[in-house]
């Protein structure tokens, strides 16, 4: 029998359409895209690993929203002075930095001064025992809950910390000695008697990117990954922070902050321009001199106008995540496996994705890689700072993010880690890692040396 | 089955084809690696190493004349001291297309150039008993930035509206302003020291093994690019549009000189400096690397830095009043200005990505 033309033509047809289908097809189960692993913050990636990295803009960003973020970026920026002047007024009376990138510099890390240097990328929060009226830390009589070490002239400022460090070595089980530096705080040159019985935390400014996704991750997920009483008995625990939110005179699920003692951005904002910069908002309307006698006793406040307040909520929450680096590299893939195995991944939460919102949506339903619970974890007495903070313990501090880390000494200049920097490079921080975490450091102390490279090459690309 | 005359058909497509889509490397007689690492070397020697050997000088300059003129206080040593001010100023302007490495990492910028004066602080300086001297200024440590650099200067020279006479300074003021000339030179020293002490060599030699800093020249030219594109969007959207958008003079960075057009333009000229490798002499720029590959981004490139740098010059009064009388000058100024902005990061941004080897 003789196949007429046409119907050889439609088999082929069909069998190349069958073809392209099977090669097209995507693999729904375990299936990932092989770029997502590139993209950290979802669509709000950018590929630039300059010393700028951390300082864009969503790229999805329309150009409306771009020139608010812009109007953020300025004030970001932009250097506080004392009251009353025509730019810029409401620096003080006393305060921490000039403004919000005096810290974070390139949106990134606050750096420990070196030897004879003032604090003035870190600072430190001070309690004494016992609760605010809204549960979180008491505060210290004349001293309020932040030492503000720096001043306008003719003002007194509340203190300095001195800072000392002595270093210890330890040895990996290959053998191989590494050094550890622990850290001394010493309040010094306070202007009025300083109780003996005050808790001092430490905190290095965080770096700012991203921030905007982690705060669309919803309760819900986040509450998800929380096993208090560590019910699957793996060891880890994870925690949710429970805090004040001022804005909704509530308390509410903690998010940012090395104790997530902040519940959103706009309160995180606010409260570093009143307690970082001494500049009054809607939000903390009273200067934090407020019954010291550094007290500036003008009639100006809220210093700050709700237009820049939002403007710089805005910015922070619209800072891109920085695209990863060398991500095919084997020692990259072994070391992620590395991470892995060791349980890293536990705390350190590689994959999330943000709520649906309808509202927002540059921040909407994105896959995102932010290496953090947003949880609260025992870290051990070593890096405890026997501070609570809401919720959180003396020994607890939430998982920090991982994403961009790697490009910490491109942006900023050092590799210093941790909530009070002592970490000199990427492995110390992790040699640091106790409590909770002590297994995960354990099993990166019994590595070779050949894969605790292969570790570090890891973080290094994310 | 295929016919002959078929094949040699299709014998015949495949073969242009592969021509076609051979690319050629060696684009006549270019060799790409040598004239990136020529660039990169004399952009890092004689742009920008350069750039703050010229400050330096001229911070020296102005700490004589600043000493002159508190022997001999009179208008003429006055204006001499005003006209070294803006000298300065014009070197610090043209660096800023270059804003990267120790003058960003090191804080120099925040030290030199912070932005606004603090009135109330300066004048409980001035008002105080304390010896006002260049270990004072240093003590101010970072804690007050506002107190120190480029505009407490030039508050102390022109005064709040600008027409400050040499018998109104005060004895305070010529004190704060002596130690803030030795203060200046000392910052424009750090810098100059950092770049001819060994950051220039790091641009100079980017790609070389153990060179972390640059890894590689595309880097490099990145960074230089991102640079001479960021100094655009700063001046654009930042100095010229925060005053203009909100209406308000008092927000002019360099509002007593009544120099921030000036400024402006130095800040965009900066960019053809670097572009072209001519600052202090002419040599091997990004230039003729665009120009060895691609004409008409050189050509684009110059057309649209001419008239950004035209419609500056357009603004035909100081800015402060600009913003308010000559609004079509100021927004042709921003426009043209994001406009080269564009080019430098659409086109020029992915031609050094790919020739910046």
């Amino acid at each position: 029998m003789r196949i007429p033309a046409t119907y050889k033509l439609c088999f082929f047809l069909i069998l190349f359409i069958a073809a392209v289908l099977i090669a097209c097809n995507k693999y729904d189960t375990g299936y990932s895209n092989p770029d997502d692993e590139w993209r950290n913050g979802g669509k709000q990636t950018v590929f630039d690993q300059s010393s700028k990295a951390f300082g864009h803009p969503f790229p999805s960003l329309s150009e409306t929203l771009k020139r608010v973020h812009e109007v953020g970026d300025i004030q970001f920026e932009a250097t506080f002075v004392s009251a009353p002047a025509p730019v810029n007024p409401g620096l003080g009376p006393i305060f921490n930095n000039v403004g919000c990138a005096s810290c974070h510099i390139g949106d990134g890390r606050g750096k420990v001064p070196g030897a004879g240097e003032t604090s003035v990328l870190m600072l430190f929060r001070i309690s004494r025992a016992g609760n605010d009226p809204h549960g979180g830390p008491n505060p210290v009589p004349g001293y309020g809950d932040q030492l503000q070490n720096r001043a306008n002239i003719g003002i007194q400022k509340e203190g300095d910390v001195s800072i000392t460090y002595h270093d210890e070595t330890f040895y990996f089980d290959d053998g191989a000695p590494y050094n550890l530096r622990f850290p001394t705080y010493t309040v010094t040159n306070t202007y009025t008697a300083f109780p003996t019985d005050v808790m001092l935390s430490p905190r290095v400014a965080a770096p700012v990117f991203g921030l905007g996704l982690l705060e669309a991750v919803s309760d819900a997920d986040i509450l998800s990954r929380a096993d208090e009483k560590d019910n699957d008995g793996d060891g880890i625990s994870g925690k949710p922070n429970y805090v004040w939110n001022f804005t909704t005179n509530s308390t509410t699920l903690g998010r940012f902050g090395w104790k997530a003692n902040q519940p959103s951005l706009l309160q995180q904002v606010a409260a570093a321009y009143n307690q970082d910069i001494g500049i009054t908002n809607s939000i903390f309307p009273k200067e934090s001199t407020i019954g010291q006698p550094q007290y500036d006793g003008l009639s100006d406040d809220p210093e700050l106008s709700d237009s820049i307040l939002y403007s710089v909520e805005f910015y922070v929450k619209t800072l891109a995540v920085p695209g990863r680096r060398n991500v095919n590299e084997p020692m990259v893939q072994q070391g992620k496996q590395l991470f892995t195995s060791a349980g890293c991944d536990k705390c350190h939460t590689p994959t999330m994705r943000t709520a649906v919102n309808v509202t927002f949506p540059d921040v909407s339903n994105q896959l995102i890689h932010p290496y953090t619970d947003m949880l609260l974890h025992d870290m051990g007495d070593s890096l405890a700072d026997h501070r609570p903070d809401f919720l959180a313990t003396g020994n607890e501090w939430r998982t920090a993010p991982l994403w961009g880390i790697g490009l910490t000494q491109k942006v900023n200049g050092h590799n210093n880690f941790l909530h009070d920097g002592r970490a000199r490079s990427l492995m110390e921080a992790i040699l640091w890692h106790g409590g909770e975490a002590l297994n995960a450091r354990n099993k990166v102390k019994a590595m070779t040396s050949d894969e605790r490279n292969a570790l570090i090459k890891f973080l290094e690309s994310l | 089955m295929l016919k002959l005359k078929y094949l040699l058909l299709w014998l015949s497509i495949g073969i242009v084809t592969i021509f076609s889509c051979t690319k050629d490397d060696n684009n006549g007689e270019v060799d790409i690696t040598a004239l990136n690492t020529e660039i990169l070397q004399h952009t890092a020697s004689n742009v920008c190493a350069a750039s703050y050997e010229d400050l330096s000088a001229k911070a020296g300059q102005l700490l004589t004349a600043v000493n002159t003129l508190n022997t001999t206080t009179n208008d003429a040593n006055l204006n001499a001291c005003r006209d070294l001010w803006k000298s300065i100023r014009q070197t610090w302007e043209k660096s800023e297309a270059w804003l990267f490495g120790p003058v960003d990492v090191d804080k120099i910028d925040p030290r030199i150039d912070t932005w606004p004066v603090d009135f109330n602080d300066l004048n409980t300086v001035l008002a105080s008993s304390d010896e006002l001297n260049e270990e004072y200024i240093a003590s101010l440590n970072e804690d007050h930035d506002a107190l120190r650099g480029f505009h407490p200067i030039e508050y102390l020279l022109w005064g709040q509206n600008g027409g400050k006479t040499a018998s109104e300074l005060t004895v305070r003021e010529k004190e704060y302003l002596l130690a803030l000339a030795q203060n200046l030179k000392t910052l424009a020293d750090e810098v100059k020291t950092s770049w001819t002490g060994g950051y220039a060599n790091l641009l100079a030699t980017a790609g070389t093994s153990g060179n972390s800093e640059y890894p590689s020249r595309k880097v490099a030219f990145e960074i230089i690019v991102d640079a001479m594109a960021g100094i655009c969007d700063e001046v654009a959207n930042g100095k010229i549009k925060d005053p203009f958008d909100a209406q308000n003079p008092k927000l002019e960075e360099s509002p007593f000189a009544k120099n921030s057009i000036t400024d402006f333009t130095n800040n965009i000229i900066g960019i053809m400096e670097i572009y072209q490798g001519n600052f202090a002499e002419d040599g091997k720029g990004l230039e003729d690397l665009v120009r060895a590959y691609n004409l008409s981004l050189d050509n684009e490139i110059k057309t649209k830095h001419g008239t950004a740098i035209a419609a500056l010059k357009a603004i035909t009064v100081p800015f402060g009043e600009a913003i308010l009388t000559k609004q079509t000058q100021v927004q042709t100024a921003m426009d043209k200005i994001n406009d080269l902005a564009t080019t430098l990061e659409e086109k020029l941004k992915p031609f050094v990505q790919q020739y910046g080897n």
